[in-house]
């Protein structure tokens, strides 16, 4: 099979699985539940093929597919690989058949339901993460709004109803101002040079004018910031992910935060590269208060889901810092930091879940001395804390080392010649970040899983075999990303100079001119 | 005018007429509402493919010169809204007995596509009324209930004031530019004439009452309360869209002079905004429909804004995309004991433990209305906003996205009701019947078509 047609194929197999999925008896809970790992199984063997099919010698796209799908709007189906998506399409399809096998035993209403939703959002995950084309991407950026409604609003805990409108309400009102940016955006294409398109490549290095870029980037940004969720637009999560399923709050830190991160590098910043600049020391700021704000709030919960939530919002902020840094290492640092956090809080949430089947509560208080009770999942528990804090060897260590060189490159310079201080300020302050990640994660552990024995209920069964193999999956990945990242950061470099060029750089290139028929935004 | 062209150019017409008097033979020799129900879905196909095949082949033809006259833009309106009405027949079954719905609705077909070919005030006024009267009388036809009377008369009454402006308008229009023709109405739309000016904005005012804009759509929620569920879907749905095709129609090729435009787009905001918040404290399906129906408003005469190239195109494919959305969500809607607690959103409550289908089909209904992608809503409600902000309207264009905004709640609401709530207890489902399940393929395959290809769509447009 050639390579595009292979990316079409892992894009629609969730698609596939949910047509399958609707020939199988609503009862028939073994199947169902068999049919999705077994699809998810060969989509990661797929991705797996086409990753070690990518080229990182070659700039731009790979296995790139593209047909009209709206040809009077310029609208094209256009899908494709490059360094930018590469890792977190990886990561998507890795994550599917853990979330899938995870919720094997915890989810017993509603089975073909909760596995349909799960293949759409994956669907729509990944669809957002190959999309090549501004309506495309935005067709899947909002379709990923309606499984995820259902997933906390159907499977989730008590205060669900509240915790999933208040997402999709967040989120909603988010794209729809994305929406009219994206418009404008297109029309201003269109007024100046000629060409009705949405395609990324067409739209990149805008030239219009300084404070409309702004507002553009605003807007997107605005989309953007609370998918992140970048502090102050982040108090929907911490609902979110307390009241989701462990199915649910997997997808949700494992990959659809990224859909924030990943939107500010593929489309905010490029398309916007005047406006990004000019507003890089407000991202910044933002991303340093995430650090240390979401640090603190989870230095002082007691709920473990709420913990490892606010960690995210820390985590989240060195990626925005990376992103913003516009520093090779910073730009390389940031995308393994998605990754890494993917795994790691990916890995924690699907940890609580399996305790939380057992004992159902997620109380810190309710527990201690685990590591006596429970020593097989203790021993996994502490190395994943341990790579959220960023341990050497681990992959959380790559992402937060890489991101605060990239920090503190950008600032040295401007602090050596004397033309502002606080870039490095701010750096200094994201180190601080660090100290308080291993505060926060290290309360958690020390109270969880030391001290006195106790648990709710008692006696506890230890891990069982499919936990046991989850769990193996994911702290293999967090030791090879954090052993070997050269060759994960091989296949980003490429995109990731192109990303720092298309801000930095101005190139003659770029599209010209104001506003539609000169109305103002 | 010729024999030949009155019959080819006005064929759809003459298929609803011999429909009508087929039904009142029929009626004389048979009792069974089966057979009613089947000839008005057979003339109503009849009729949407004569006036598909009349677009197809880019027919235009002129009947009568200067009244009404046939172009492939009229048929293909004709086509949709013709084609519109039959899964709202195909529900109908034993809410009438006897032939008055299907005679009614099609007198009501019969008058809206004569609005879509007029050429002057006089058809079109003869159009809307043909159209508006027997809809009075079919909110009435559910007797049963005080509420239909209440509402058929609130609907009576407000739609007689409707009359009354247009006619007002009409005549000073005519008195300032001495003209029936219709495009004496976009001459008026340039003029600097006070009376011309008032003309003006009293036509749009009966257009904007015809469609329930707010404050002119009081009567809404409750007729569309007081009728049985074929009524309200037909009036949500077809009613609708035949005014506002009308009224692209009716603006021709005008562009809106730069101080207008806020009279075309002030009104239909606070619709947005207005029908959006007030519908989330609904309890009863049809009344949240009615109030989302009237925000639907909003964003359809926004279209208006748009240059008046594209207009025929984004107000037509709206239409249809909030057509087929509603009907399938009304055609899905479970049956229940009595009319009064099928109404109620309460019996919604964990739909999908009962009827999985049609709680998948109602929540992508849902969706679709709220604009979320990836279902047709969301295409018609892109255009219409690109082209108001390819007009330069881009703070209306925002203002508007964000009352679309505010519709989102109440449709997850739905949603929420169907997928997460406890059922009611002992809430014994019907299956559904044959009918229903044809009335939802019928807007399915539709749907499903616009959601994959809408590109083939809109290229034909």
């Amino acid at each position: 099979m050639s390579e595009p047609a292979m990316l079409n194929l892992v894009l629609f197999l969730p698609v596939l699985g949910m047509v399958m999925l609707l020939l199988v008896p609503r009862d028939a809970h073994g199947t169902v539940r068999g049919l999705a790992l077994a699809v998810m199984l060969l989509q990661l063997a797929l991705t797996v093929v086409l990753y070690q099919a990518f080229d990182p010698q070659v700039a731009g796209l790979q296995f790139e597919t593209r047909l009209p799908w709206i040809a009077d709007w310029g609208v094209y189906y256009h899908i494709g690989l490059d360094g930018l998506n590469v890792l977190l399409v990886l990561l998507t399809a890795f994550l599917g058949p853990l979330v899938v096998a995870g919720a094997f035993s915890a989810i017993d209403k509603d089975v073909k339901l909760f596995y349909a939703m799960v293949f759409l959002i994956q669907f729509a995950m990944l669809g957002t993460f190959v999309a090549q084309d501004l309506f495309l991407f935005y067709v899947f950026w909002e379709t990923m709004l309606i499984p995820m409604f259902l997933i906390i609003g159907i499977w989730g805990g008590e205060r669900r109803i509240y915790a999933t409108l208040k997402f999709v309400l967040y989120t909603a009102f988010g794209s729809i101002l994305m929406l009219a940016a994206v418009i404008y955006l297109v029309l201003s294409l269109q007024a100046t040079s000629g060409i009705t398109s949405f395609a990324f490549t067409d739209l990149y290095g805008s030239r219009l004018p300084l404070d409309i870029q702004v507002l553009l980037l605003g807007a997107f940004a605005l989309s953007f910031a609370i998918k992140v969720p970048v502090v102050p637009f982040h108090t929907w999560l911490p609902d979110a992910h307390v009241e989701a399923p462990t199915a649910g709050s997997v997808i949700l830190a494992g990959v659809l935060l990224k859909m924030g991160t990943y939107g500010f590098i593929k489309l905010g910043f490029p398309l916007f590269p005047d406006a990004a600049r000019a507003l890089t020391p407000a991202v910044m700021v933002l991303a340093v208060v995430s650090i240390v704000y979401g640090a603190c709030l989870a230095l002082v919960q007691d709920d473990i889901k709420k913990i490892i939530a606010y960690s995210s919002i820390s985590h989240l902020g060195y990626v925005m810092l990376g992103l913003a840094s516009f520093e090779l290492i910073g730009i390389q640092g940031a995308i393994i930091q998605m990754v890494s956090h993917g795994l790691t809080a990916g890995g924690l949430f699907l940890m609580v879940g399996m305790i939380y089947e057992r004992c159902h509560t997620r109380d810190l208080a309710a527990y201690g001395g685990l590591a006596r009770i429970l020593p097989v999942y203790s021993v996994f528990f502490m190395i994943l804390t341990l790579a959220a804090i960023g341990l050497p060897t681990t992959s959380g260590f790559t992402g937060e080392f890489l991101v605060l060189l990239g920090a503190f490159d950008a600032a040295w310079p401007q602090y050596a010649n004397g033309a502002a201080t606080w870039p490095l300020v701010l750096a200094c302050t994201a180190v601080l970040g660090v100290v308080l990640g291993a505060l926060y994660m290290l309360r958690l552990a020390q109270k969880f899983l030391f001290g006195e024995s106790r648990a709710p209920h008692a006696p506890l069964t230890d891990l069982n075999l499919r936990e046991k193999l989850i769990l193996v999956a994911i702290v293999a990945a967090v030791f090879v990303l954090g052993l070997f990242p050269d060759s994960f950061m091989q296949k980003t470099e490429l995109a990731a100079r192109e990303y720092q060029q298309q801000v930095l750089v101005e190139p003659e290139s770029r599209w010209v001119r104001a506003a539609p028929d000169g109305g103002s935004p | 005018m010729n024999a030949q062209t009155i019959l080819t150019a006005m064929l759809p017409e003459h298929l609803l007429l011999v429909g009508i008097l087929l039904l009142l033979v029929l009626e004389m020799a048979s009792r069974r509402e089966r057979e009613f129900l089947g000839v008005t879905v057979l003339v109503l196909f009849a009729a949407a493919f004569a006036a598909a095949r009349l677009a197809v082949a880019d027919y235009a033809g002129v009947p009568f010169p200067g009244q009404f006259s046939v172009d492939p833009a009229a048929a293909l309106g004709k086509a949709v809204l013709l084609a519109l009405s039959i899964p709202a027949v195909l529900v109908a079954r034993g809410e009438f007995g006897g032939t008055r719905f299907a005679i009614l609705l099609l007198s009501s077909l019969y008058g809206a596509c004569l609005m879509l070919s007029s050429d002057s005030f006089l058809t079109l006024f003869l159009g809307i009324e043909l159209m508006s009267m027997p809809v009075y009388a079919l909110v009435l036809l559910a007797m049963a209930r005080p509420e239909s009377l209440e509402g058929a008369l609130k609907y009576l009454i407000l739609g007689g004031a409707g009359t009354a402006t247009l006619l007002l308008g009409i005549s000073f229009v005519f008195g300032a530019t001495g003209s029936f023709a219709l495009p004496a109405f976009a001459e008026a739309l340039d003029s600097a004439d006070p009376i011309a000016q008032a003309g003006v904005v009293l036509i749009t005012v009966a257009f904007f009452l015809k469609a329930a804009v707010v404050p002119f759509h009081a009567w809404a929620p409750d007729a569309y309360e007081g009728a049985t569920v074929p009524v309200t879907a037909y009036m949500a749905t077809v009613v609708k869209s035949a005014v506002l095709l009308a009224a692209v129609r009716l603006f021709d090729g005008a562009e809106l002079p730069e101080g207008n435009a806020a009279l075309l787009a002030a009104l239909p905001l606070a619709s947005m905004v207005w029908g959006n918040l007030t519908a989330m404290r609904q309890a009863g399906f049809r009344r949240m429909i009615a109030y989302s129906s009237i925000a639907h408003a909003g964003y359809l005469f926004f279209a208006f804004l748009g240059p008046a190239a594209g207009r025929f195109e984004a107000v037509l494919f709206y239409v249809v995309a909030y057509g087929l959305m509603n009907l399938l969500a009304f055609v899905s809607l479970p049956a229940a004991g009595r009319d009064a607690d099928r109404d109620r959103l309460d019996n919604l409550k964990g739909l999908f433990r009962r009827s999985p289908y049609a709680a998948i089909l109602i929540g992508a209904a849902m969706l679709s209305l709220a604009g979320i992608p990836p279902f047709p809503g969301f295409v018609a409600k892109f255009l219409i906003f690109r082209n108001v902000i390819e007009a330069g309207y881009t703070g209306w264009a925002v203002a508007g996205l964000l009352g679309s905004y505010l519709g989102i709640y109440f449709y997850l609401r739905v949603i929420q009701f169907m997928f997460m709530s406890p059922g009611a207890e002992g809430a014994a489902e019907e299956p559904p019947r044959l009918a229903a399940f044809a009335a939802s393929l019928c807007c399915l395959l539709p749907v499903v078509l616009l959601t994959l290809f809408p590109g083939w769509v809109i290229d034909r447009l």
